[in-house]
Formats: structure tokens, sequence, C-alpha cells
């Protein structure tokens, strides 16, 4: 039943995201109101539409129904119910239901609170967001449907009696559900991690969020209401989805620490950057749209950087989904690579073509001339420069030479860890010194004396921070130009929030903690991007130490050996345990003593979780704010009594989770709707004001 | 016997560093290869079977088996480089994390640097249009001093 009430569900969805495109574009064009409104209750059905969908799908997770073939090959009867949960979005076709349910929750939002605001845009916007609805709601109906069944056809040859079918086949009859549960695969051993409840569901709200700047951003161009609105409306969306693609990208990050097994949380591995990308370029118009906002500036790259965002999104979504990673043949082979392909270069086209059209019609001229190159304004064109040669250099490293290498020269390459380290650290670098310079230039014009003026501060600490390093720390010339360069950014950050909260106590005679508050309130965006710079600081400082200091051992030992790894710390392997887990897999975990001087530290448990065709390496590891010691079990022999181990020194590795935590709590910060809040607030009290009289 | 002398002289000249080869080459051989000197190797190369994935963290049987070659080829005294243009030979320039062929290499390298340069001159070209730009709807765009810069944030701040 839960396959029939999930398929039906999942039609009618469809249904309704064609009929709000039709009705919302033809009924704006004609002037029909009641059309107009009809198509926006369409768009917001689709919503709890496919709330019945993934909730049926959730329900057969539940109960086991592993006739639906999604259920068996993600689930069996030993899976606990926190992975029945999340198995929803632990294969293709799950995981796009619940891409479009998400994109269908985030579209029904952003209707429901800018519908009186932008009316004028609202039409054209929601025929964007339903357009692309309907494409992903079609690849899960026609392609990839999570509600396919396995059916027994007891006329045909043996090899060809068990198919998958969405319908029910003439004659076919169910097959033995005994035999089903005893057969079902289980989740993929990758996916059962705390992490995966929460980072799927992050990184998905971050792609899909990019769906309504875009959409404002498209219909702006459709309706030509090129006024500031669709940025006014389109900001907050991209921080909201900016936030969640950095929670999506630091989760990411530590669920490969913790479970991938190889030391580290960032491969440059090209599903990884396929993500990486959007953040970029959308980390670029968060900074390029205050030049819009405050000088009318800009509004062609604005644009331009709005449809990039979304199309590196739906590029990166085409690129892990289609396999066109493995080879630029195997795409063709996956079902929904030429679809997803076409659509992705439609939309990019069409956006373009529309960018094109206004330019040419002088539609989108800037307010005000250049006043100097030394201004905010140039800081952040070339803060843009940056951002996008990042994007850039990764895409071509992560996509463009391996496939056109493969297309043209017919050679298939990898460009890996090598190339990104060579090409990004001197690109990286300017970004951080762009985040000290820029806050502290003056918009239209400033000078160069009056910005060292400015800088005295900070780049005095900065140098004093870096002296300290070197002459207390391990360092190399490279590290300490990294250092200082994040330093700056970090102590700029710093200093401003300081100058603020000194002027506020000053005239108002506050506490530092009511001024700094005050300051937070007023001026979100500017203290809360503080914030995020100083995040993005302490993860700049955290990936330097753990990158260029990282120290790698791999060593078979005997029970009872010890191995010094570092100046300071041993490492004696002391014991191993087999055992049997209840979901069936064989669990090897090793006892280790961390030793420092002699004196036991702490003990540290790496395991090897064998499931049936796949074993996972989990780590163990001791630690503290200065570095951890990880530790890998990588084989052993059948007694136990030799093992083999790679043992990480990761210094300074857990700033990067501390400065993810940072930058996320000042995106909310800078995204929080405080005017709206305080707006809510006033009018309550004013209506209990009434009330009460 | 003077003649006889030098001919003997004349020969170790050419006897003696071929025995001194012969002994390295013999210590070289039976010299223990640690798994640290494979994974200096390994961790350049990338495994076969599963995409992007470093050869020292791969734990597949191809993957084992190709950083025992590496072991082996160590021990019999090659250089990394000349391990890994062996491996680039036999099995594609998939194998390594930029291609060895020069033409490869220079496509992946010097593209990435192209494009920075694109970025760049869209950017120089951003400011030289904003420069020519008529300044007719344009604040006056004056040099404002730093102080004052400051006191209408400090103004906006404290409200």
């Amino acid at each position: 039943m839960s396959a029939e009430i999930g398929l039906a569900a999942v039609g009618l969805a469809f249904l309704a995201a064609l009929y709000a495109i039709f009705a919302c574009v033809y009924g704006e064009r004609t002037h029909r109101t009641r059309l107009v409104l009809s198509g926006r209750n369409a768009a917001l059905l689709t919503f709890p539409l496919l709330l019945v969908a993934a909730g049926a799908l959730w329900e057969a997770l539940l109960n086991g129904d592993y006739q639906i073939s999604y259920v068996w090959s993600v689930s069996n009867p030993q899976t606990p119910l926190f992975y029945r949960i999340t198995a929803l979005w632990g294969s293709q076709q799950g995981s796009l239901l619940f891409w479009a349910l998400v994109m269908s929750g985030l579209s029904a939002v952003a209707i429901w609170l800018n519908w009186r605001s932008e009316r004028r845009l609202m039409p054209y916007a929601t025929a964007v967001m339903m357009a692309t609805l309907a494409f992903f709601i079609g690849l899960v109906l026609f392609l990839e449907n999570p509600f396919a069944r396995y059916w027994v056809l007891p006329d045909m040859p043996a090899a060809q009696q068990v198919i998958q079918s969405v319908l029910i086949p003439a004659n076919a009859i169910t097959p033995d559900a005994g035999q089903l549960a005893a057969t079902a695969k289980g989740l993929n051993p990758l996916l059962r991690h705390f992490g995966m409840i929460i980072h799927p569901p992050m990184l998905y709200l971050g792609f899909t969020g990019f769906v309504v700047p875009f959409a404002f951003a498209l219909a702006a161009l459709a309706s030509g209401d090129l006024s500031p609105n669709w940025i006014k409306a389109t900001r907050r969306w991209t921080l909201i989805a900016w936030l969640f693609l950095s929670l999506g990208l630091i989760l990411g990050g530590r669920w490969a620490y913790d479970v991938l097994g190889w030391g580290g949380y960032w491969g440059w591995d090209p599903v990884e950057n396929a993500a990486f990308l959007p953040w970029l370029v959308g980390t670029a118009f968060l900074h390029s749209v205050m030049i819009q906002q405050k000088r009318g500036m800009l509004k062609v790259w604005n644009m331009v950087l709005v449809l990039l965002t979304f199309s590196a999104v739906l590029f990166g979504t085409f690129a892990t989904r289609s396999g066109v990673i493995e080879s630029v043949h195997s795409f063709a082979r996956s079902q929904i690579g030429f679809p997803m392909l076409t659509f992705w270069a439609t939309l990019t086209l069409i956006g373009a073509g529309l960018l094109v059209w206004r330019w040419q019609r002088g539609e989108l001229r800037d307010e005000h001339a250049f006043a100097g190159v030394l201004s905010r304004e140039s800081l952040f064109v070339l803060n843009n420069v940056i951002f996008v040669a990042l994007t850039l250099v990764i895409f071509w490293g992560s996509f463009g030479a391996p496939i056109l290498s493969e297309l043209v020269l017919g050679t298939e390459i990898t460009l890996g860890k090598e190339y990104f380290m060579q090409v990004t650290p001197p690109l990286f670098l300017a970004m951080y010194l762009l985040m000290g310079i820029g806050p502290l230039s003056a918009w239209s014009a400033t000078t160069v004396a009056r910005l060292g003026n400015a800088l005295f501060v900070p780049a005095l600490l900065t140098a004093l921070t870096v002296f300290a390093i070197a002459f207390t720390s391990p360092s190399t010339p490279v590290s300490l130009i990294g250092y200082g360069a994040a330093f700056l950014a970090g102590y700029v950050a710093l200093w401003e929030t300081y100058r603020g909260a000194t002027a506020r106590r000053a005239i108002r005679r506050e506490s530092w903690s009511q001024s700094i508050m005050a300051l937070f309130r007023r001026s979100p965006q500017r203290y809360g991007g503080y914030l995020v710079h100083l995040g993005i600081t302490i993860i700049g400082i955290g990936v330097i130490g753990s990158t260029i200091f990282q120290l790698e051992t791999r060593q078979t030992l005997r029970q009872g050996e010890t191995v010094q790894v570092s100046a300071d710390y041993h490492v004696r392997f002391d014991s191993m345990e087999r055992g049997l887990a209840a979901d069936g897999r064989q669990i090897d975990t090793a006892t280790l003593s961390l030793l420092q001087n002699d004196t036991l530290v702490a003990t540290i448990n790496p395991r090897i979780d064998n499931f049936p065709g796949q074993a996972m390496t989990i780590a163990g590891a001791y630690s503290t704010l200065e570095k951890d010691v990880y530790v890998l079990l990588t084989g052993a022999d059948e007694t136990g009594q030799i093992a083999t181990f790679k043992i990480y020194i990761n210094p300074l590795v857990n700033l990067v989770w501390w400065g993810g935590m940072i930058l996320i709590l000042g995106t909310l910060l800078a995204a929080w709707p405080h005017e709206i809040v305080a707006e809510r607030v006033r009018q309550s009290t004013s209506s209990a004001a009434k009330a009460a009289a | 016997m003077k003649k006889s002398v030098t001919s003997w002289i004349v020969r170790a000249r050419y006897i003696l560093p071929l025995l001194l080869i012969l002994c390295m080459g013999t210590v070289y051989a039976q010299r223990s290869i640690t798994q640290d000197e494979v994974n200096a190797v390994a961790e350049r190369m990338y495994c076969p079977v599963c995409e992007n994935i470093p050869l020292d963290d791969c734990g597949t049987v191809t993957c084992q088996a190709w950083k025992d070659e590496i072991h082996d080829q160590l021990a019999a005294g090659q250089s990394s480089d000349s391990i890994i243009a062996d491996f680039v030979t036999r099995y594609g320039e998939q194998v390594v994390g930029i291609p060895q062929n020069p033409i490869l290499r220079a496509l992946s390298l010097v593209t990435p640097w192209i494009l920075v340069g694109l970025a760049l001159v869209i950017g120089v070209w951003t400011f030289r249009r904003w420069q020519m730009r008529s300044p007719e709807k344009d604040i006056p765009a004056s040099v404002m001093a730093s102080s004052d810069v400051y006191r209408s944030r400090i103004d906006q701040d404290v409200g």
C-alpha cells in the first residue's frame, strides 16, 4: 500500500508543479489574478504531496516492506531504526525524492513569505522554482522511482522471472516476503554513521536553497523589474542556503575524518569539489551584492553570480549522480545523465540569454561611477576575482581537464591533491589578505595612508603572533606566511568589533557584553560577517597546521611492541579483540596505549568493521585542541598478535571544527530576521495593549 | 714484472669500481624498505580500481599488489620517480595526481593560471568600465576622511 500511496503522491506533485508553471506565467501575462493565485496554491501543494510520498517510503523502510526494491537495497531486518530513517537518502532514488521534498519545502516558504512584498516578481519566481522542482520530480517518477517493486512472473523462464516494476505486470505474483528479507542488502556501511543523519539534509538544504535566489534573478530578468527588489528578496535566502551548504561541507569533512579512514577531512575529491564550487560562487555573490545594495553597481555581475551559483549546483548534482566523474562515457549509461545535462544546459542558457538581452537594452546600467582604485568597491571586485579564480581552477582540476583530456586526447588523467596543492594556496592566501584589508577600506575611496593607519593595530598583532609562532612552534616560511594572512583577517574582525563596542561604551555607558550584543542587534550583517571571518580564520589556521605539519607513519607491531610516533609520543600495541555485532559485522578492535615520556596519556581503540564484501576502518583518536593522535587499524593476522597501524599526528585539526561552528554562528546572526522578529514583537505588544485597554 | 704490475693496476681501475657497484647493489638489494618509504611513493599515485583514491589509502587487493611492487622496486634500488614513471608507462596517466606526459602536464598546470589571468582581466575590465562611465548620476567621488567614515559607521552602530 505504501508504494501505491507514494507513487500517487509523487504523480500528483508532478502535475501540481506543471500546473503552477502554466498558471503563474499565463495568468501573469494575461493579468488573470485568480489564475496566478491558483498557480501559487498548486506550488504550495507540492510540499504536502511530496511529504506524503516521503512518508510512504519511510513507512515502508520502517516496516521492512522489502518488495519495494529501494527498501530491499538500503535496509535489511538487522538495520537499526535510526538507519532505517536515514536510509531515505541512502541511495539514488530515495535521495532524489528527498531532494525534491527539500526543494518544495523551501519553495513553499519562499512563496509564503514573499508573495505580498514581491508581488510583481513572485509569479515568475514561482514558475522557475516549480520548473526546477518538476524536473526533479520527473526524474523520480519516470527514471529513478523509489516505489518500484519486485514481481515474479511464473510464466517466464527462470532467469527472467523476477523483475522490478512500478506498475503491476500482467500475471505477476508477489515474491516470498521471507526470501526477500533474507536476501536484503542493508545500508551501505559507509553511510552507517551519526553524521549521515544530518550531513545530507544540510547539503540538500544548501543546494536547493540556491533555487530561491536563482528564481528571483530569473524572474527579475523575465519581468523587467530590475529594481533592487530582487536583491532585497534574495540576499537573506542566499545567506540561508550558504549557511546550510557550509554546514553540509563541515559535517562532510567530519564524516570523512571519522569514517573514510585516511587521516584527513578534505581529499580534493570531485564529489567534495562539486559541493565546494557553489559555495565559492555563492560567497562571491554575498560580497558583491553589498556593492549593489550600497552603490547600485555590479548589477550584471551579481546576476551572473546568482545564475552561476545555481548552475554550479545543477552541474555538481549532474556530475556526482551521473557517473561522469568515473568516466565521461559512464554518464551516458546512467539513466539520469542526459536529462540532467540537458536540464543544466537549458537553464543556464535561458539565464544567460535573458541576461544578455536585458544588458543590451541598457537596463542593467550601474548607477554610480568608479571613484578610486583603493576603495571598498574595488577590493570587493578583487575579492570576487579571487573567488571566481578559485572556482575556475577547482572546476578545471575536478572536471575540466579530466573530461577534456578523455574526450579530445583519449587519455584518462586524474588531477589529484598535488594539483590542488599547487594551484589553490596562492589564491587562498590572496583571499585571506583581502579578508583582512577589505573591511577597513571605505566606500567610494580611501588612501594608502588611511588604510595603513586602520591596519596598524591588526598588523602589529599579526606580526607579534607570527614571531611568537616562529620561536615557539615548528614552522616553515610557507606556514608563517599562511598564518600571517589568516591571523590578519581574524585580528581585523576582532579589532573592528572592539572599536565598535568601545564607541558604544563611551556613548551609552554600557558593559562590554551589552555593547557587543547591541552591535550584533543593530548591524547583524556587518558583525555577523566579522564572526564568519573569524571562523574562517580559525579554519585556515587549522588547515595550515594539519596540512603542513601532519606526521604519518605506518607500522606493523606485535602485541606489547612500542613505536615512537613523534618527539613526545610513543604508541604501544596492547591487545586485539574480535567480536560479532548484532547486524552481522565482524569487529576487530585494537587497544593501544599512548605514552608521553613513558606515562600513559590515553588508550586508543581503532577498529575494523568487516561487513560482507566491505571493510571499514574506524579511527581511534586522542583529541586535544592542540592536536589529534589519530590511529587506523589497517590489518591484522589471524591470531591478532600482529597488526598494522597507520598513525597520524594531526596538529590543530580541531580548529577546523571549532572554526566551522563559529562560522555557522556568525552566519546565523547575519541571516537572522531581526527586523521581522522585532516588528512581530512590536505588533503583538501593541495588540495586547489595545486588548488590555 | 713492472709492466705486469702496471697492467694489474690499470685493470684494477676498472675492476674495483665494478666490484664496488656490485657490493653496493647487494647492499641496496638487501636493504629493508620501511612501509613509510613505500607510502611516500604510493601517496603520489592513485588506485587503479577505485576512482580518486590515493594508493596509500586504498585497501583493495590490487592496491596491495601495487604497494608490494613498489616495495620490491625500492628494494631493487629504483628511485621513486622512476617507479612512478614505470607505473605510468604500464597503466596510463590516470595513476598519478599530475600527468607525466609533458603536453598533458602543461595542459593541466598552465590552464588554471590562464583562467586566473582571465578572471583578473575581467576584474580590470570592470574597473576600466567604471572609470569610463559618465558620473552624471554619481555622488561626487571624494576621498572621505577615515575618521568621517568611522564616525558614520559608529553612528549607525550606536543608533
